[in-house]
Parts: C-alpha cells; structure tokens; sequence
C-alpha cells in the first residue's frame, strides 16, 4: 500500500510541529507579524467555486413539476409535486435537498436557469476542458480561467497568492497556471497545524550579537533575497493565523457539519476565509474526482438523492458557520457541472450526457431567487436543456463584480454581466 | 556514538520480560495484584511454553545462519548489549538461558492504566537469583547516576513494610517474595502495595468483565490478553475505526466484526501452542447486527448455513470463503456507505450498461446466494509465449446462483459485452485488445478472451497483459469468474470433487481466510527483482539492503507453513480463531532467501492452444 | 545588479582568478557545486577548496569516476519502470539518479534541457516515450544542441506532446510550429505570422502511429513555401538547419543559459551575452559554453551571487546532497510535485517559470516540512544519517556541530544574530535528554534550510 502523500508531508513532524520552529528569519513571530490581513486589495470578497464532477442533472435537482413533458420524459425518475421543496409555483428542489429550500427561501441562494454554451461538448473530458479554459474548442489552451487569474493578479510582486484547491483529488485544469505554484490543501494539518502548542515554540534569543559586516548577506543589496524574506516571514504569519484559527475553533462552540467528505472540505475552506489570509479564490470538487459521482447512467435515483443531500446539507453547515461569524457577505460560493443531463431516461434507469443545467449561488449578498426562466423541454439541444446564459458571462461577472478582477484580461473577450450581485 | 550505560542497563531489563517463568507458592495470583481499572492485561501463564523454543540452541544456530541477522548483530549496540551479558553471566555463575527460566518462569503479567499507566509483574523461580540481578544492576545503576553528576537519582524507599526502588524518574519497582514489580510512576507500586494488603481491595481478579474474558479464553493457552473495551469505547481513536467506513469493500469485508466490537465490553485472546502450530483465539461479548440492521447480510441466520469450504487448487496462495448476502448488502448502500465515489458510480454505469438497465439490487444481486468464494493461485506461463516481466498470480471469484438456468445466460452476456467494452476502450488508446473464444471443460463450456501472443516471443519477459486469460464458466449453479481459463478449470474440477465427496461439517462462520505461506514465498520470489527496484526508490536503500530487506521477509515467510482465520464463530457474536502452522528454523536452516529459491509453481494447466 | 568591472563583457567572461577582493573561499565554493551540480559535502567543498576554482571546475566538468558505468547501471533500473501511461515510477528513479551520480552537471543540464523542450506526459501519456525523450536530452546535455534538435524533431514524445500526431496536408499545425519557433529556437519577436505558416507546411507529412513517427509522402504540401524571407520547398531537415542558422536561436540559448548558470535577477543587454553567442553559433556545441560559463568572472560575481531561486528538485535534491545522504524517492518525486515541480510534466510549453514563482506562503511552509521529512528519513551508507558525520571528523565536538551545519548549509551567509538565535532554539529543542541530541540536530538543520537565504541558490 503506497504511503499517501499527506502521510509523507505528516511524518517527520513527529512531535514538534512547524510552529515549534522559530521564524526562520532569527526573529520571533511578533517581530516577524504583519498587520492582520492584507489590506493592499480594495476588496476582500471571497469566491468559492465548487466542481460537481460528472454532469449534474439539473431537471431532478429543480424540477418543473408543473410540467407535463417532465413526467412522460422520466418515466421511473420522475419525483412526485408532493415530495419536492417549492421554490415557486412550477418549480422545486429534490425531496433529499430540503437545506436548499430553505436557504432559498431565506435569499442566500440563487439559482441561476439554462447555463451552458454552444456546440456544447458531450464529452466528460472536453467539457469540462471547456468550463475549466473558458476557451470553449481550444483544446490545447494550456492554463485555466482561474490560473490565469493567479498568474494576472500575482504577476504584482507584493501581493499573496490568490487562489488555493482545498481537497484531497487531484487539483482540477481550472487552476493550471502559467507561474504561480498553487497548493492543493488537503487538510490544515498539511501545514502541520492541528496539533499544535503554542507553547512550544521556543523564545529567541533577544541579545543581538555584534555583526560580523563581511559574511552576511545584504538583503538591502540583494532584491531577491529581499523577496524571499518577505514571502516567509508572511508564510509564518499566515501559519500562526491559521493555527489561532483551529485553536480558537476548538474552543467556541463549533457548528455541526455533516460526517461528509464535501463538508469537511467547506469546513477547511471556513478556517481558511476566517483566518484571512489574502486568498480570494477557493476551489474544491465534488463527486470523488476521475469522471465523477454525478455521471449517472444507470440506478440514478437512490445516488443522486444522496449526492443532492450531501450538497445541500454540507453547503447549509458552511453558510451557518460564515454567518455566526458575520462572513458570509465577503463569501459567494457558485457551483458549476460539465453539462446537464438528457431530459428522457435511457432505459436504464438513468439519463445520459445534456447541456444546459442551472448553477447555485449562495451567498450573503445575492438578489436571491430565480435568474432566468427554466428552459423549455421540447426545444432541445441533441436531448438536453438548451442554454440561456453563457457560463463565461456568469465567470465575467465573478471576475469583474465580485472580485474585482479584470476579466477581460483573464478571459480575453468581454462578456456582459449577469445580474445575480446585490450591489456591492 | 558515545558508550551509554544507560541503554545497556534498559537492553538487559527488557531482556529480562522478553525472555519470560509459574506462580510462587506463598502469594496470591498475580492479576489479584493489579487495580480493577487496567484496561489491557497481557498474561504469560506458561513462560516456558514459549521460552523452549525461543531459547533452543537451534534456533539460535538458524538465526545466525542468516545474512540479515549477521548484519544486525555486527553494529557496536549490540556487541556492548553483548558484554554486559556476558558480564551478568559471570557474575550469576550461571548462562543467560538458564537464568531466563530461572527469573521469570512462573508468570509474566503486564497491565495497562488508562492514562498510560504500566505495571509488569514478573514471578521468578529462584528468588536469590532475583535479588541478586537486582544488586548488580542497582550498582550499575548507582555508578552510572554518579557519572552524570545525579547521585540521588537511583532512591530507595520504604512504604508499608515493602521497599521500593527507582533508577530514575520514569521507573520504580519493589521485590516480594520471588515477585518482582515494575511500574512506570511510583505512585502505581503503592497503589499496588495498598491494593494487596486490602481485603476490600478491587482487584482485576474479581471484576465481572475480566472473569467473563477469561471464562472465554479457556484453559491451557499460554498467554492470554484482556481488553477492557467498556472503558475504551469512548476513545475517539477506537470510536473512528468502529465508525462505519465510507469504501463499500472494507464494509463487505468488515461486516459482522465491526458491529460485534461496537457492542462489546470486553476482548479476550487467548494464546495456544498444538505441536508447531500456534493458534490465537479472540472472543468478545459483542452482540451480532440485528436481522433489521444494515450491517445483518454478513450474519447466517439459518442452521447449517454460512461460509463453505475453501476450494482446493494446485499451487493455491489464498482462499477467502465469505458468507455475505450482497442483495442486502447493496439495498443497505445508503447507511452503510452513503458518499457517492467516482468509483462507486462507475461501477453502477458500466452494470446498467452490462446488464442491460436491469436494476443492480434486484435483478443482479438478488441472484446470488450469499455463499462467495475467492482463490488466488500460481499460475504456470506457456513457454510457447513467454513469461511476463511482473507476475501475477491468477485469482477467481466463485458465486452461486439462486435461478442458474435463467440468470446464467444473462451473466455470460454482460460478461462479453464488458470484455468488448475493454476492447473498444484498448483500442482507442492503441492498445492491443482481447480476442473472445469458447471452451469446455468436463460438462461445462466456459468463455475465455486471450491477447494474441507477441510477435517475437522466445527469451526476454513479454508485457504483463500476458498474466491474463479471463474466463466465466457456470458449472451446475455456480458462477466462476477467473483471471485465467487455467483456474477456470481447476476451480471447475475442485467443485466437481466436492459435489462427490462433501468435507467435515464446519463451525458455522461467516469468513475464514486461509494463506499458504510456501505458495505466497514463491510468488514473491518469482517478482524479486521487481520487488527489490520498488524497495530502492520507496526507502532510499541500496540494491544489497533492499535484497537483505526482502530476503528477510522470504525467510519469514518460510517459517509459516499454513495460516488459517475463521471469523464469526458460534461460540460467541465475536469468535475469531488463527492458526498458524510453523516451521522454526532447525539446525539445518533453510537457504537464505534467494531469487526463485521458493516452491517452483504446480502444475496449472494453463491452456494456450485452443 | 550592477557591478562595475563587469561593465566590460571580455572581462566579463575570461577566466576568473581569485584576488584579495573575490577570494576563493567557502562561499565560493558553495556557489559553484550549487550551480554546476546539486550541492555538495562538506568534503567536497574542502577539497573544491584546496583545489582552487579552476581545477574543482575540471573535476565537475570530467568527474574522474567512471559516469558511463553509473549511467548504464541507472538505465537498466529505469527501463525496468518504463512502462503504462504513467511517469511516477521513473520521476523517482530520475530523482534518485541525480542523488547519486557522480557526473551532478549532466543531470544538472538535462533537467535544464527538459525545461527548455519542456515536454509534459500529461499529453504523452507513455513511461517509455517520456523516458527515451530525456535519456536523449541527458545523451546531449553537454554535447551538440544541433544534434539534440534534430533528435527532438525525430522524437514521437515531442509530436505526441504537442498535439502534432498528424500533420495533414489540409491542416497544417500552427501551434506546433509557434513552439517550434518561440520555444526550442528562435524566441518571441523573431519571426512572423508567415514564418509559423511555413514551418507548419514544411512538417506536413509527418503522423504518429502506435508510438512511431512516420512520413507520409502523399500528406506533404511540397507547394514553394517562404520561411524567414527565404523561398524554397522546405522540408523538416531543412527548417531544422535554418533555425539553426539564425542568429537569434544562438542568442536565446546562451540567454536560458544564462538564467540557469548565472542569474535569474536582471537580464543582462545582449551586447553583454554576445560574445557567448557567436561562440554558440560556430557549432552548436553546448559543454563549451557552459565551460566559458562556469570559469567566468561573471560567475564568481556578486552578478550571480544567490541570484537564482533554488528549484524545489535543487532544494531537495541539494539538500540531500549535501548530506552524503540518499532517500526514498517515489514519494519525494509526489512531494517536489506539490511544491511546484513535477518531473515529467511541466506546467505549459513554456516550462517552469521558476524564480520567483517557486516561492509564494504555501510553498515555502511545504519546503519546512519536506526539509523535516528528508532529514528525519535520509540515510547514511550505514543506517539513519548522521548530522555529526555528516560535517566532519567524528571527534569534533558536539556543540561545535549547529556551527558546522550552518558553515554546510549556508557558508556564513546567514546574518550572525539570525543564525545564533535559530541555533539557540534549536539546542533548547533538543536539551531535554542527552538521547535526543540527533533530533536536536535534525531540529538545526530544518531551521537553517527553512531560512530566505536557503531558498536562493
């Protein structure tokens, strides 16, 4: 059995842990402090953008019970008008996603009609390629729509690295970058946090030897080294954050999230905003990787239920911890899928590769409710919903409304911008 | 390294409880010694039971025949743990074998505390030579105090009438009689000599969960072991590992086990020695799932039922019989495993397609009975061919049908549409594919798939594709799912053998595993080089070190001749029982663990030529 | 960085002689086996010392132990993992021959060479192919660039890689020929929209087939084709020769060069590199080049003096190293990859970005730790390594050792009040038991690897 590689990174550890090290500037952590947060942007929102990997399938997510076709297209999938979470007269949420109702109903969730694109691809691989360039076709497009918001908003030498995947599957295309090296968190322990003390960490000594001129290095000489000491002494601040972040989260009464992978990974994406540590972007998938939990060709009722439950429970325990802590209008989470799925079953109890689905937001400051109206179910795009809203609008208006980005330089057109956003 | 009396004086003491010896006469029992709140105690009734063999002249020549044991032997730690031997022997006027049975034969017991608390107690037969070994290291251990400038620390202390020493901070003990106890915290000696001396004292001897332990563990083992899981169960280590796993084949696997050990209050092993086999046997009060529960497919519930006979293969490196019902098992899916992996669906996508939209609960699994069978075994390459670079063992899954006229047909069938769904994917990524034939064997005609042969074969190892021939054959009501048509056909005898001769009635179990530890060597053997480049970039090691590394473990591996697991026995919700068949080493040792140096692979006929 | 004498690139690039102004000492030393192979011993260094810098640069320019022997040995253990679609296994044999070669600057420049062509088994997708790429660049690491470019246009990795496996008549491949020029020679604003045009043309014809590259005569667009203002029916032998021929390929190469060996901080003027440059162009040969490099007053320059950012392979690898000490690598080869730098798979055609890029919170806290782990898991020729043995003598004393690593580590580059007070605390770390002195040392080492000055090499 082949030693995972957070185990590798964990070993050595042992007892002591990064922070029993001493900065390694010769400085203590007070002397090596910077101010809190990084204040340097002129926002600090924050976007959480979530994989469902496989190609949701959007019609049983919110289902147009009203719908006459919807019943005689699924003929064993179909979900009875009683059983669904209303959002409005025609439309509801799954039977197994009663957290989403309510979240709607409340305004911190958005669903967002008919995304896709034209000519869309019906294969997992070149879909998602295309959702994860932004460059739909451009098969050998070399980097992702966020990398290349990395590598744009990092190029400026004084600012942190943006974007981090929080999870344990492989980082996703979106995030492939140029330069920037963007870390994939599996869990805060990675940074060999969790256990711990600060009472460990040893006091420098405070007597300051007289300089021998001749051997050190300048660093008022030397840029690079300049560089470097400024990336650590911040890495060691951002370290020590996080650490008053787990313990602190110990100590007062932590929200309950659900025993799910997907909800302990927002539970470390929570940490992180709450530390803040300058990261704008998290990405985290959903669906185990490879082609992913949501391809659901055969059986598809019981898995997609429990999938749909794990998603709206793990998304409502997310959102209950940023509100007690007065976050959740800097955070805006936005779900996104390769393609939806067919609108008849296959006869296997299952519905194959569509296009067009609806996206979730969710977030303190949406206009909240429906954006869009349902795609029709018999105008159809080689049997799947056909789209209303480009996903690359709803990426521009992230970028540009959100986050303060340049999405013209990031996306390389302009799109106009879908009206989702309280103003902010 | 700088010479350390210190490691020398804590070498010699866990020598003296490794090499455990019956109980003194003129005091009680040692587990009436040990506060009721151990929550493991480990008891060697017997010491010499084990101390024969461990201590015979034979082994000891065997050992040191072997390359692995010689470079261990020759580092400076060992020569300096060898001299103060020598040195104690000279002092005892006796040698160090004859010492171990004379200072531990009459029992070893070591308890636990559950802050981490260690109590040993150790019954020697001759007590002067107890006291005078404790003399000796307490000089040793005076002297070396005074080197490093701590005088005090090696104390001696009276409390009711029983003297305790410490040699320092992490130690203390005191000597009774022919008793010796060491603690890890002075406090838990005079717990220890208050406990004694009280009549209303709550020892382990008298509480109701030990007695039921030991009740099971039954007469005649050599050492027994108890858990208190009553007073684990809150731990979060144990309630994770309790907790159910989200991997659907570790819940298969695991079923019965896991529920027995959330409900129990006690683990009891006991161990056994029957002419060179050692046979360890573990019982808990656990209850077994409820018919309603989830995790009820693992349990037998009618009489006579549960896990069959392995079947008897040539060359056989493994058998796994389990007694699992996958009808419920499946249906149970969203308690037992409730994240929905890529894998998971996967899985559900390529059996929608295989069988046609038949719906997997139902209509596949629901025709299986629970009876199922794993075989792995050595397979023999034909020559015409070539042997592959890696080799794998051929392995098969044997299941039986409820309705095997009706479902047969329909599992052949998905069975070929999977090795053309293989095929269509191979040959997207231009990659050679499968050719699909028909065999018969006896009265049973089978599908095997097969890779053309390479178009040079001869001499040099050929792709490890070649490792595989997957065959299906339904002989009477069983389904046989092989990796090669060769098992194919030697499971299809084995279960022509027992039709005609059925074996013993069995214990009713829901899982046994057995391994044959000669088969298991030959296969490593045969994927040494393999083994040893996997080794080198795993750990850093150096060809020779990684040769010595896994030698080590083929000269292990020849040490064990059978191994044997039953889970789920009647006796109790939790029996569980491993035998494992020994060879020591004699003075004759085995060869050390050379390339091929194992068993040569049986016959299995595997068939190349239509 | 300007540095006066350096003004004059004659003076630039003769043959540096140690004066009382730039001695040749430790620091030196350490300068060049950090950028000529992958750190060194204490023992290497002393000798490097005694040697002077001339000589020390002959022996890693001709390792005097018998490379050709340790290159077949690594071969057969490399070819046993080359097969399937995935590179892990041989990403740890690559690893585990830069720890133990004897000839460090080959391994040095063929990872240089990867980054160049920068080829990634994300779209290869075969252990073998990737493996035969390399072991082509390693065959010319030091030797001809333009025999190593006509061996990366007959390699199948190479089309595979770019998304060339057929180079139709009808679809000539424009990005195949844009990294053709851009990337392997000429260089970003040396050719024209028409020159990518008729590279692309001239490599109609070429498909790969099951892994082999072939040429289909009847897919050739053999039409009159304009490259680089020249007209004629080009052909792939023919581009590959004109490429070379322009100037500016010459120019680009001593430039990565010069990044590599020298400074990744301030690009110097061309005027500066060009009399590299010529010297490139008359031949193509790249070990004189380097040679000219690694002997300059250039290199032995505040100019290059730690101008670089250590890699995460040089910062393991160095580590190691340095040590005398080996690893396990399969899960190093995992670890280097979440720093940044996955062999085998570079992140875009351009390759590694490097320099700054290496660094940003996230990766300098993993390096901590993969400092930690190597430390706690290398091993000596006899067992767990030893930090007393691993600087010294065994009788030097114990508390001299911290002093003796940072000498090692950092060759006194480190700010003395820093340096005293990560020592302290790491004695302090270790001070509770005489035993657990080694992890006290261990505790040392992280620290002073886990410094801004180690970062840069």
């Amino acid at each position: 059995m082949p030693i995972r590689r957070r185990d590798f990174l964990k070993i050595s550890l042992g007892g002591s842990t990064l922070l029993a090290l001493s900065s390694p500037l010769g400085e203590s952590l007070s002397q090596s402090a910077e101010p809190p947060a990084p204040q340097r942007h002129d926002r600090d929102t924050v976007l959480v953008l979530l994989q469902l990997s496989g190609g949701n399938d959007g019609l049983n997510t919110v289902v147009p019970f009203e719908d006459d076709l919807y019943h005689r297209s699924r003929p064993t999938l179909r979900l009875a008008a009683q059983r669904l979470h209303k959002l409005d007269a025609q439309l509801g949420f799954h039977p197994d996603a009663p957290a989403f109702g309510r979240l709607y109903h409340e305004g911190q969730l958005s669903v967002l009609q008919g995304v896709g694109y034209p000519d869309s691809d019906r294969n997992h691989d070149g879909a998602m390629r295309d959702w994860h360039t932004a460059r739909p076709g451009l098969a050998l497009c070399p980097t992702g729509w966020v990398g290349g918001a990395i590598d744009h908003v990092y190029d400026a030498a004084d600012r942190d690295l943006p974007a981090v995947f929080v999870g344990s599957t492989p980082t996703p295309f979106n995030l492939q970058t140029e330069k920037a090296v963007v870390p994939a968190i599996r869990s805060l322990s990675d940074w060999g946090l969790a256990q711990s003390t600060a009472d460990a960490r040893p006091l420098p000594s405070r007597k300051r030897p007289a300089r021998s001129a001749a051997a050190a290095l300048p660093s008022q000489t030397h840029p690079l080294l300049a560089l470097a000491q400024h990336i650590t002494r911040r890495a060691w601040a951002s370290a020590a954050r996080l650490e008053a972040v787990v313990a602190e989260g110990r100590r007062a009464n932590p929200v309950e999230y659900p025993p799910f992978g997907l909800a302990g990974t927002l539970q470390t994406v929570a940490q992180l905003i709450r530390a803040n540590l300058g990261i704008r972007i998290f990405a985290a998938e959903f669906g185990g990787g490879g082609i992913g939990g949501f391809d659901t060709h055969a059986n598809q009722a019981a898995n997609h239920g429990a999938l749909l439950r794990q998603l709206s429970e793990s998304i409502v325990a997310f959102v209950a911890d940023l509100r007690r802590d007065r976050l959740l209008d800097r955070v805006l989470l936005v779900t996104f899928s390769e393609f939806g799925r067919t609108v008849a079953e296959n006869g296997r109890r299952g519905t194959d590769h569509g296009a067009a689905a609806p996206l979730f937001l969710v977030g303190g400051k949406l206009k909240g409710g429906l954006i869009g109206s349902h795609p029709s179910l018999s105008d159809l795009d080689g049997g799947g919903l056909k789209f209303q809203t480009d996903f690359r609008r709803v990426y521009a208006t992230l970028l540009d409304h959100w986050l303060g980005f340049d999405s013209l330089a990031i996306l390389g057109e302009r799109f106009e911008p879908v009206d989702f956003l309280e103003s902010i | 390294m700088r010479k350390n009396p210190l490691i020398s004086l804590t070498l010699a003491w866990s020598v003296l409880a490794v090499v455990p010896l019956a109980q003194p006469q003129d005091l009680p029992p040692a587990n009436q010694w040990i506060p009721e709140e151990a929550v493991a105690v480990i008891e060697l009734a017997r010491p010499e039971a084990l101390l024969d063999p461990l201590l015979s002249q034979d082994l000891a020549r065997a050992l040191g025949a072997l390359p692995v044991w010689q470079q261990r032997t020759a580092t400076p730690k060992y020569r300096e743990f060898m001299a103060v031997l020598g040195y104690l022997e000279g002092q005892l006027s006796t040698d160090w074998r004859t010492a171990a049975r004379k200072l531990i034969g009459d029992g070893v017991t070591l308890a636990l505390g559950p802050q981490g608390e260690i109590l040993l107690a150790v019954d020697a037969r001759d007590g002067n030579l107890l006291d005078q070994l404790h003399q000796i290291l307490r000089g040793f251990a005076v002297a070396e105090a005074a080197k490093q400038g701590q005088a005090d620390r090696v104390t001696s202390v009276e409390y009711r009438g029983v003297t305790g020493h410490s040699f320092g901070p992490k130690e203390a003990h005191a000597i009774l009689g022919r008793r010796l106890l060491v603690a890890n915290q002075p406090k838990i000696l005079k717990y220890v000599v208050d406990l004694k001396d009280d009549p209303q004292g709550r020892h382990l001897a008298a509480s109701p969960l030990y007695q039921g332990a030991a009740r099971a563990a039954g007469k005649g083992a050599v050492a027994t072991a108890f858990v208190n899981l009553q007073a684990l169960r809150d731990r979060p280590g144990l309630q994770q590992a309790l907790t159910a796993a989200s991997n659907p084949l570790a819940t298969l696997l695991l079923a019965g086990t896991r529920e027995a050990l959330k409900t129990a209050n006690w683990l009891s092993l006991g161990m056994y020695l029957e002419g060179g086999r050692l046979i360890l046997k573990a019982a808990t009060d656990g209850q077994p799932p409820a018919p309603a529960q989830s995790a009820a497919f693992a349990t037998p519930r009618e009489p006579g039922t549960g896990a069959l006979p392995n079947l008897a293969v040539p060359g056989a490196i493994a058998g796994l019989s389990l007694y699992r019902d996958l009808h419920g098992f499946y249906a149970a899916k969203n308690v037992l495993f409730p994240e929905r992996t890529s894998g998971l669906i996967f899985f559900e996508n390529m059996m929608g397609i295989f069988f046609s939209g038949l719906d997997l609960t139902e209509q596949v699994f629901g025709e299986t009975r629970p009876e199922i069978r794993l075989v792995v075994a050595a397979q023999r390459y034909d020559p015409a061919i070539g042997t592959p670079a890696v080799q794998w063992p051929a392995f098969a899954a044997i299941l039986r049908l409820r309705r095997p006229a009706a479902f047969g047909e329909v599992v052949e069938e998905a069975w070929q549409k999977a090795i053309g769904l293989v095929n269509f994917t191979q040959g997207q990524q231009a990659n050679p594919g499968l050719i699909l034939d028909r065999f018969a064997h006896r009265d049973t005609k089978g599908t095997v798939a097969y890779y053309r042969p390479p178009a040079a074969s001869g001499q040099a190892p050929i792709d490890a594709r070649y490792n595989f021939r997957p065959a299906l054959a339904r002989p009477g009501d069983y389904l046989i799912l092989s990796s090669t048509d060769g098992l194919a056909r030697q499971l299809i005898d084995a279960l022509d053998r027992e039709q005609a001769a059925p074996g013993p009635a069995r214990p009713v179990t829901h899982t046994l595993l057995e391994l044959e530890g000669a088969q298991l060597r030959a296969i490593l053997a045969a994927n040494f080089d393999h083994l040893v480049r996997k080794n080198m970039v795993d750990k850093g090691t150096t060809q020779p070190q990684a040769e010595a590394e896994l030698g080590m473990l083929l000269t292990l591996l020849d040490c064990v001749g059978a191994a044997r697991l039953d889970l789920g026995r009647p006796s109790g919700p939790l029996g569980a029982r491993l035998e494992l068949e020994l060879k020591l080493p004699t003075a004759d040792p085995p060869k050390p663990a050379q390339v091929n140096a194992g068993a040569p692979p049986p016959p299995n006929t595997t068939v190349a030529a239509r | 960085m300007s540095w006066e004498p350096l003004a004059d690139p004659a003076w630039a690039w003769a043959p540096f002689e140690p004066s009382a102004a730039q001695p040749w000492d430790l620091r030196q030393a350490g300068h060049l086996y950090r950028r000529a192979a992958f750190g060194a011993t204490r023992a290497q260094l002393d000798q490097a010392l005694a040697a002077g810098p001339q000589r020390a640069i002959d022996a890693l320019l001709e390792p005097a132990a018998d490379v050709a022997a340790f290159n077949r040995s690594a071969d057969t253990y490399e070819a046993a993992a080359a097969s399937g679609a995935s590179t892990h296994e041989l990403r740890a044999w690559w690893l585990r021959r830069m720890i133990e070669t004897p000839h460090p600057l080959l391994e040095r420049m063929t990872l240089f060479w990867h980054g160049h062509f920068a080829l990634s088994n994300a779209r290869v997708r075969s252990a073998q192919l990737m493996a035969d790429h390399v072991q082509l660049l390693r065959r010319h690491a030091l030797g001809s660039f333009r025999e190593m470019f006509e061996g990366v246009l007959a390699d199948p990795a190479v089309y595979l890689g770019l998304g060339a496996q057929a180079n139709r008549r009808a679809r000539p491949n424009l990005p195949f020929a844009r990294t053709l020029l851009e990337q392997f020679t000429l260089g970003a604003g040396q050719f024209t929209d028409q020159d990518i045009q008729a590279v692309a043309r001239a490599f109609t014809g070429w498909f790969v087939f099951q892994q082999d590259l072939r040429y289909l005569e009847r897919e050739h667009d053999s039409g009159p084709n304009r490259l680089l203002g020249r007209a004629g029916d080009w052909d792939a032998r023919q581009v590959a020769q004109a490429l070379l021929q322009q100037p500016a390929t010459a120019r680009r190469l001593v430039r990565q060069l010069y990044r590599w060996l020298i400074a990744e901080e301030d690009p110097p003027a061309d005027a500066f590199l060009e009399p590299l440059a010529v010297e490139l162009a008359r031949d193509y040969q790249i070990g004189r080049v380097v040679e000219t490099m690694l002997r300059s007053n250039a290199f032995f320059s505040p100019l290059a003096y730690r101008q670089r950012v250590k890699s995460p392979v040089e910062f393991a690898i160095g580590l190691v190293r340095s040590l005398g000490a080996t690893v396990g690598t399969t899960q190093l080869g995992a670890a280097l990859a979440d720093l940044g730098q996955d062999l085998y798979q570079p992140p875009t055609v351009a390759g590694w970005a490097g320099h700054r890029y290496w660094l940003n919170r996230f990766t300098v806290l993993g390096r901590v730790q993969l400092a930690h782990t190597l430390l706690a898991t290398s091993k000596g020729p006899n067992g767990p390594w030893d930090a007393a043995l691993a600087v010294g003598p065994q009788d030097r004393p114990t508390a001299a050792v911290p002093q003796l690593l940072a000498d090692l580590f950092l060759e006194g580059d480190l700010a003395e009040a820093s340096q005293q007070a990560l020592l302290a605390g790491a004695m302090s770390a270790g001070a509770d038991a005489a035993q657990r002195q080694p992890d006290g040392l261990i505790e040392c080492a992280a620290r002073l690897v886990a410094t801004p000055e180690y970062q840069l090499s």
